[in-house]
């Protein structure tokens, strides 16, 4: 369905369809771009108007009701369209053009200037200054080291090895040349103009490589290496995105690397966007660049800037002023009273020029700008788009990873179902739903199913319900917590000068990680979690002795229920002369659920006494510290429940594992290494870790000695065997054979056992040393 | 050697000469003037004869005079003028001279080259 519009054309009125009227008006304006030089331009075009009105009558009286765009094509075709004329035409720029003889700039421009000055009237385009062009007919990927090589009068070897040269930031450059700088058959045809399009004909995606690879004149499946070898990098590295950290894009793939990286993708992405779909014949011809020559937005825009000249042209003497005024002003600057004085030339030689110039200018750089906020607010739209996504997958990883624990968390029956709903629904149907979209606009489906997509919606509705209903319920276990009870812990010696804090020894948890499933005996048969939700404050003691109190405090539905598990919290704290013991963590069984259960322990250090927290096995243990040794009198000046909830990070500071500090009146403070007594603790510390090792090699040595005995023992034993063989008859040796080795048996296992026993004890032992 | 760049070059060479000598037996229509390079086997584009009839009208060789029509609007007929007509002769004679020297070339080739057929384009 075409609309017809009449028109009145040289005199005949043209019933016509539209598209055909766009197909001849692009062509005459193809022709004027193309005579633009020639004398008589109107004249030619008039006549070759008439032609055509003629040519559609005579199809008109041949009975077509009107000029289709077939119709039209014919014609066009019959009259001959410039890129027609190139090969067919008799006079013309048989040598004024410099791409159409391929041979070497040099002798191009001798030509150039010769026939300048004699035949002005055959050779078009004479009148043109040097200008820098891609040679098409000497490319090699875009043509802009020929070009070079043509504008500077050098081979073009010279300049591609120079180029390759200086490759990486030249990739670039090489690009945006090759975008900016317009091709030789541009300049010889007057004005043909390829436009960027996708190509959905040839669309695996979105038609962008197909459609640059039109643009572009190259294969496409070159285009398509080109994008594809960054993104499957990008895919290699993916991990390097991490995904619980989105935020502060520590390892964020660098968007902006376009060489090797997702870049590529992302331009990909954005030249979907912003690149329009060839969707009309004559789109696509203008894609190809073959048959529509013509330059209609060019020129439209031409034709508008016409009212802007005026202001162009004062601008562009305002600019001459101006750099005059700066070349007096900095002679000094060769190069830029060169470029200043190149301005000044061009200004003054063809005020035509600067004409066009200017308005060329204008027109790129609001295109520039047009197309650079487009281009950002994309960026920044794909950005958001790209973390929100991450960030929903990687919450659906992990969520579904910590999945598992949930018998630690949650109740059973309708919470359960509620937290798995949630996952389901809530985030991983949105996910697929996302890649579902995305896989179908990859692969070009153009109906969206109804049914899917609202069933998609539904499930996320009911998503949205889980959420609130489990998001609800869990709250609600949470909401109540324990009264809190001090327990005081007496130490042994509280009057000593010196107290170190570590985790204890005991190979009770396996991990340091923050949730581990772990089994272990002192908890029964039950699997059970641990943990580290311990928190330290060290603050100053009112008396001369070192105080350690702990509070164990828990969340519940109920007071009642908080306090039972608060009760339950298995936390043990053992002392040995200086050195305080304590369990990495809390071990949380799925009985009683995990109800945010932690511990607070509390040491107050004297005046002039010495504290140290080991670091070994520690790292996600909270410490808090007063510091400046204000809260004294700690315990009783709490008197709010609430005030063993409020966490104290106004008042901490960063405290140092593994290094002594000294309680002063003003607060803790640290002592060096250099300090003598700090010696004498690692000194301390050693000597402990030297009786652990002398206990260790005694028990080696025994067991060693085990060892020995029992070789020793079998070695006689086998000595006998060996003699009562000797004396044994030739017919009974099988049976003496087989009785040998099932007495042996035991005894190599016995060996087994006692070496396996060595080897755990030697793993043991190394665990210590280190 | 780039056989289709000579190729062009010759017929550039004698397109004018072909064109004069289609209008000099009379006026003509340019549709006219495709139609008759048709039948001789020579091919042109309308879209490059007209730019060559204004530029042979501009140079004085060429006439043209608006004759009624029946269908529509008025038709351009081109006539040579008479500085046309002496170009016409001159370029007759260059032609001429020309093709007698070629084609005794081609002859003297002939025998030459007859027993390598091959250098025979």
């Amino acid at each position: 369905m075409n609309k017809v519009i009449n028109i009145n054309f040289q005199g005949r009125i043209l019933p016509i369809e539209e598209l055909a009227y766009d197909l001849l008006k692009q062509y005459i304006d193809s022709l004027r771009t193309y005579f633009v030089n020639e004398e008589g331009c109107d004249e030619i075009i008039n006549d070759i108007e008439c032609r055509i009105a003629e040519l559609c009558d005579e199809r008109l009286k041949k009975g077509t009701p009107c000029i289709t765009q077939d119709d039209m094509n014919l014609i066009i075709t019959s009259i001959g369209r410039p890129a027609d004329f190139e090969a067919q035409d008799g006079f013309e720029k048989s040598t004024a053009s410099s791409a159409n003889s391929a041979n070497d700039g040099r002798q191009q421009n001798g030509n150039q200037n010769t026939n300048n000055n004699t035949n002005s009237n055959f050779y078009r385009n004479g009148n043109i200054p040097k200008r820098l062009y891609r040679d098409e007919q000497n490319k090699v990927l875009g043509g802009v080291c020929s070009g070079i090589a043509n504008y500077f009068v050098i081979e073009p070897w010279i300049v591609r090895i120079l180029w390759l040269f200086l490759i990486g930031l030249n990739i670039l450059v090489y690009i945006i040349l090759w975008i900016a700088v317009p091709s030789s058959s541009v300049k010889e045809v007057g004005g043909v103009r390829k436009r960027l399009f996708r190509d959905i004909d040839n669309k695996i995606i979105g038609g962008v490589c197909a459609g640059l690879s039109k643009y572009f004149g190259l294969r496409v499946g070159i285009i398509r290496v080109l994008f594809l070898i960054p993104f499957i990098r990008f895919i290699i590295n993916f991990r390097h995105i991490h995904l619980f950290q989105f935020w502060d894009f520590p390892d964020f793939p660098n968007f902006l690397d376009i060489t090797f990286s997702p870049g590529a993708v992302f331009i990909y992405i954005v030249l979907w966007l912003v690149l329009p779909e060839a969707k009309s014949s004559a789109d696509k011809l203008e894609m190809v660049g073959e048959k529509v020559d013509l330059n209609s937005i060019k020129n439209t825009i031409q034709n508008d800037m016409e009212g802007f000249s005026k202001r162009a042209q004062n601008w562009g003497s305002q600019f001459s002023k101006k750099s005059r005024t700066e070349s007096g002003e900095q002679k000094a600057e060769d190069r830029n009273e060169g470029r200043d004085e190149q301005s000044n030339g061009a200004h003054e030689n063809s005020s035509n020029m600067t004409y066009r110039e200017n308005k060329g200018c204008l027109h790129f750089i609001g295109m520039a700008i047009t197309i650079s906020i487009k281009v950002f607010v994309y960026f920044v739209l794909a950005i958001v788009g790209i973390s929100l996504f991450a960030a929903l997958f990687g919450i659906g990883a992990a969520v579904t990873a910590v999945y598992p624990l949930k018998k630690f968390v949650l109740e059973d029956g309708a919470q359960s179902w509620a937290a798995f709903g949630t996952i389901v629904l809530f985030i991983w149907v949105p996910i697929v739903g996302i890649v579902t979209a995305i896989i179908r606009k990859i692969a070009g489906f153009k109906k969206t199913n109804v049914w899917i997509r609202s069933s998609f919606w539904a499930l996320w509705i009911v998503g949205w319900v889980m959420l609130f209903y489990f998001g609800s319920s869990v709250g609600n276990s949470f909401t109540k917590h324990n009264k809190p009870v001090e327990q005081a812990i007496a130490l042994t010696n509280p009057g000593i000068n010196y107290l170190e804090v570590t985790a204890t020894p005991k190979m009770k948890y396996y991990e340091d990680n923050w949730f581990k499933i772990s089994e272990f005996v002192d908890y029964g048969d039950e699997d059970t979690i641990f943990v580290r939700n311990l928190r330290i404050r060290i603050v100053q003691s009112t008396t001369d002795s070192f105080q350690v109190k702990v509070v164990k405090l828990s969340n519940g539905k109920t007071v009642a229920e908080a306090n039972s598990l608060a009760n339950k919290i298995n936390f043990d704290l053992t002392q040995q002369d200086s050195i305080i013991y304590l369990d990495k963590g809390i071990g949380i069984n799925a009985k009683d659920k995990f109800r945010n259960q932690h511990a607070i322990m509390t040491i107050a250090v004297p005046i002039g006494k010495r504290i140290k927290i080991s670091n070994k096995g520690w790292s996600q243990t909270n410490i808090n510290i007063n510091h400046r040794g204000m809260r004294t009198e700690t315990i009783d000046r709490i008197s709010s429940d609430d005030d063993w909830y409020n966490e104290w990070d106004n008042e901490s500071f960063s405290y140092d594992r593994g290094v002594t500090y000294l309680m002063t009146s003003t607060g803790l403070e640290k002592i060096g290494r250099a300090d003598i007594e700090d010696k004498e603790d690692d000194k301390v510390e050693m000597s402990d870790i030297e009786n652990q090792l002398n206990e260790l090699k005694l028990e080696r040595e025994r067991l060693e000695g085990d060892l020995k005995k029992s070789r020793e023992q079998k070695i006689k034993e086998l000595e006998k065997i060996d003699r009562a063989l000797e004396k044994k008859s030739a017919d009974k040796k099988e049976n003496k054979g087989l009785t040998n080795n099932t007495s042996l048996l035991p005894d190599l296992n016995k060996v087994n056992k006692v070496a396996s026993k060595l080897a755990d004890m030697q793993s043991v032992f190394d665990r210590f040393h280190y | 050697m780039d056989i289709q760049n000579t190729q062009s070059q010759m017929r550039k060479g004698v397109l004018e000469f072909c064109i004069l000598s289609i209008i000099q037996q009379g006026e003509v229509y340019p549709s006219d003037i495709v139609e008759k390079m048709k039948q001789a086997n020579l091919h042109i584009l309308e879209g490059t004869l007209y730019p060559l009839l204004t530029r042979l009208k501009n140079a004085g060789l060429l006439n043209y005079r608006w004759v009624e029509s029946v269908t529509g609007p008025p038709r351009k007929y081109f006539v040579m003028t008479e500085e046309g007509k002496a170009a016409f002769a001159t370029l007759l004679n260059t032609w001429n001279e020309m093709a007698g020297s070629v084609q005794a070339l081609i002859q003297k080739n002939d025998t030459i080259t007859s027993s390598e057929p091959n250098q025979v384009s």
